[in-house]
């Protein structure tokens, strides 16, 4: 009986998971499904891809300070809503993320560092805590985490590689075109969301 | 090269007195002789004098229709008897008690109609439902994997692997050294495997072994700044090793009892894992290797000499080992 | 391109783990290549160790070096300590705040002195090490097995630092740190998961 308490205390310090692991199999359906969660709204899809699109804009050191703290900020988010911390109009608030970063590349608006690094991470404290919130239960935490992290970073790298038409005229205003679209969508949830 | 490989040879020291045991899978065979009659054979490895404690599980409805007979060649126990099930199509086989072993089964289903279905059973999947139809996909997925275990798991291979990586100087060399070993075992695999040539099994893994052995003092030679026609060529001694590799390698496909119809299926297959498995380790080595460039990283000579003694060591301790066998298999 | 490669390798584990933390990793080749794959397949093992190798090769080769030797030692002592003693279990959360806390150091990127690196390895080998001491020790074979994680952490060790080690151009250790970036979200998201 001793050996199998402490056998099974040695798992329980990685937490509530081992109870919940279910069926062989279900550490890749819970990758699966923490890679499909962040492409499943299209309000999330957009404001992220609008992130990229803009540091991709801004340069550097916009352009790589991005893609290193804003999976972190977006954890801590995440992190947020799995701890149950309310974080009210969270719906709200993606979609004003939306609204303003489509802004801000139409605008080609170039705030100092500090105010655009606020903006993004309080919209990435948003996004995470809405998935935070929202994690199936069952689902093998870390497969899953692992699926969501790589998924939202990966969305990342597709703005910032569409953003690198920046170089070229043609494809500023693309690119200023794309934000007005992210724009008027912010506007369509936000719409949405309050009524 | 020869300067850094410490961990290989903690590694693969340690793999083979992890893999005290051979790795020789079970092999359950049902054929059809007529529709719903089927000729089993089961055949279970021993553990010293016991038998493996797996028994083969059949879906409900099935029923012996002989008494078993059994035979107990060495280092295995194969029972035969006839079974009527009413078709196996769509029915789950079980090995029970795969779950609690270390070792695979390879289950082999013969239909009437001449199609087969092959799938390998683990500890992890004790139990497979013969599919409707057959695929050869699934045939070639499950010697493709055999292939990969056998050297990636079999120690005398990956030493003697080690052994070609510590000798060679750069990249061409590395390049035609692995080419023979590859072509040279290649050859081997399938004369032996369609039934050309035979070797014995055990003066096989003695000349195995000697081959270990033998780049033992190559590798001395090589430290102390001598050459010999090894050091110079070292492809000629792979190639002509290599040949001996590959009867080993063939009768650890025909243990696993061969499909007779998707037989160069399967050959191509297991052999196509084989190269898989050795280009993975060579590629690990050569990473390790690199790495430790990328870090600057200088071992003391004994810690970098280890990979050469060990295996100069195993090599004897083997010979040695299987001689006694042969020796005590003859008496 | 290495480390997006690495990273699709340990995804790719990650999406084939099986069994990983329901019970001990079965390779049905005994304890040896048991304990070989266990740090390849527990992503909660994998991923402080992978962040504590790009850690060190981000200070260049000589904190490479020390870090490559130092964490699979620590990981070795830790698990013969947890093997040995009947140490109570740490709290649930730890293994994921240390996952976090790794990360950011990876993402942050700062000229940190080789000893804080160093003991950062020692500390990260010597909690993980710890519960795999615990958990393999207990069962038959296990101390075999302890050897084969070891091994495992130090050949992963050495192959992502001396490859990070030698990065010069900044975008490719902008790719270094957001995989450490990614480590730590993943922690973060863990330690929420544990602690709710």
């Amino acid at each position: 009986m001793i050996p199998a308490l402490a056998s099974a205390s040695a798992f329980s310090w990685l937490g509530p998971l081992t109870v919940l692991a279910h069926a062989r199999g279900g550490e890749a359906a819970s990758f699966l499904a923490g890679a499909g969660h962040p492409v499943s709204g299209l309000d999330h899809v957009l404001a992220m891809v609008a992130v990229g699109l803009w540091g991709a804009q801004l340069g550097a050191p916009a352009v790589w300070l991005l893609p290193v703290t804003f999976p972190v900020v977006m954890a801590f988010g995440g992190m947020l809503g799995l701890l149950g911390v309310d974080l009210p109009g969270a719906e709200i608030g993606i979609a004003v993320s939306a609204l303003v970063l489509g802004a801000a590349v139409l605008a080609e608006w170039r705030p100092p560092l500090a105010v655009a690094a606020v903006l993004v991470g309080a919209f990435a404290v948003f996004h995470g805590h809405a998935h935070g919130t929202e994690l199936p239960a069952g689902a093998d935490g870390f497969a899953y985490s692992v699926g969501f992290v790589v998924s939202t970073g990966l969305l990342h790298a597709a703005g910032i590689a569409v953003g690198l038409v920046h170089r070229w005229p043609a494809g500023r205003a693309a690119l200023r075109a794309a934000g007005a679209g992210v724009a008027a969508a912010g506007a369509w949830f936000l719409w949405g969301a309050v009524t | 090269m020869s300067r850094v490989l410490v961990v290989l040879a903690a590694l693969v020291a340690l793999a083979s007195v992890a893999s005290a045991h051979e790795l020789r899978p079970a092999y359950l065979e049902l054929r059809e002789t007529a529709p719903g009659d089927y000729d089993v054979l089961w055949k279970t490895p021993m553990v010293g004098e016991a038998r493996l404690d797996l028994v083969p599980e059949f879906p409900a409805g099935a029923r012996a229709t002989s008494p078993v007979a059994t035979r107990k060649p060495p280092g295995a126990a194969v029972q035969t008897w006839t079974l009527r099930a009413p078709g196996l199509r769509g029915q789950t086989l079980r090995i029970r008690g795969l779950d609690v072993t270390m070792t695979d089964t390879l289950v082999r289903v013969q239909h009437a109609d001449g199609t087969t279905w092959t799938k390998r059973l683990t500890p992890q999947q004790p139990a497979a439902t013969v599919p409707e139809a057959q695929g050869r996909g699934e045939v070639f997925a499950g010697f493709l994997a055999l292939g990969i275990e056998h050297i990636l798991f079999g120690a005398d291979h990956l030493l003697f692997v080690l052994g070609l990586l510590l000798l060679v100087d750069g990249r061409g060399m590395l390049l035609k050294t692995v080419t023979a070993f590859t072509v040279a075992h290649s050859i081997t695999l399938a004369v032996a495997t369609l039934g050309i040539a035979h070797a014995p099994a055990a003066p096989l893994n003695a000349a195995i072994a000697l081959s270990i052995l033998f780049l033992g003092p190559e590798i001395v030679r090589k430290w102390r700044g001598g050459t010999s026609l090894t050091l110079r060529h070292p492809w000629v001694v792979a190639f002509a090793f290599g040949l001996l590799h590959g009867f080993g390698f063939s009768s650890a496909l025909s243990d696993t009892g061969l499909p007779r119809a998707d037989l160069p299926l399967a050959l191509l297959s297991f052999n196509v894992g084989v190269e898989v498995g050795q280009v993975a380790f060579v590629a690990l080595v050569l990473a390790l290797v690199r790495s430790f460039r990328q870090l600057e990283l200088v071992w003391p000579r004994a810690v970098a000499r280890l990979p050469g003694y060990a295996i100069g060591t195993l090599g004897a301790f083997w010979t040695l080992d299987r001689t006694l066998a042969l020796v005590g298999g003859l008496a | 391109m290495r480390r997006p490669t690495l990273l699709l390798a340990a995804l790719v584990l990650v999406a084939t783990a099986r069994d990983a933390h329901a019970h001990l990793v079965n390779t049905g080749f005994g304890p040896f290549y048991d304990g070989l794959a266990h740090p390849l397949v527990v992503v909660s093992d994998l991923l402080p160790a992978l962040a504590v190798a790009l850690l060190g090769g981000l200070r260049g080769p000589g904190t490479g070096r020390a870090v490559v030797i130092a964490l699979p030692v620590a990981w070795l002592a830790g698990m013969a300590l947890g093997a040995a003693t009947a140490l109570p279990p740490p709290p649930p959360a730890s293994g994921a705040a240390l996952t976090a806390l790794l990360g950011v150091l990876v993402a942050s990127d700062r000229p940190w002195p080789r000893a804080a690196v160093v003991g950062a390895a020692v500390v990260a080998g010597v909690a993980l090490g710890l519960g795999n001491g615990r958990e393999l020790g207990a069962v038959a074979g296990g101390r075999v097995a302890l050897v084969g994680v070891a091994c495992t952490v130090f050949v992963l060790a050495s192959i992502v630092a001396g490859q990070v080690a030698v990065l010069r151009a900044r975008a490719a250790r902008i790719v270094v740190r957001v995989a450490g970036s990614w480590v730590a979200a993943t922690g973060l998201l863990m330690l929420g998961w544990t602690l709710r």
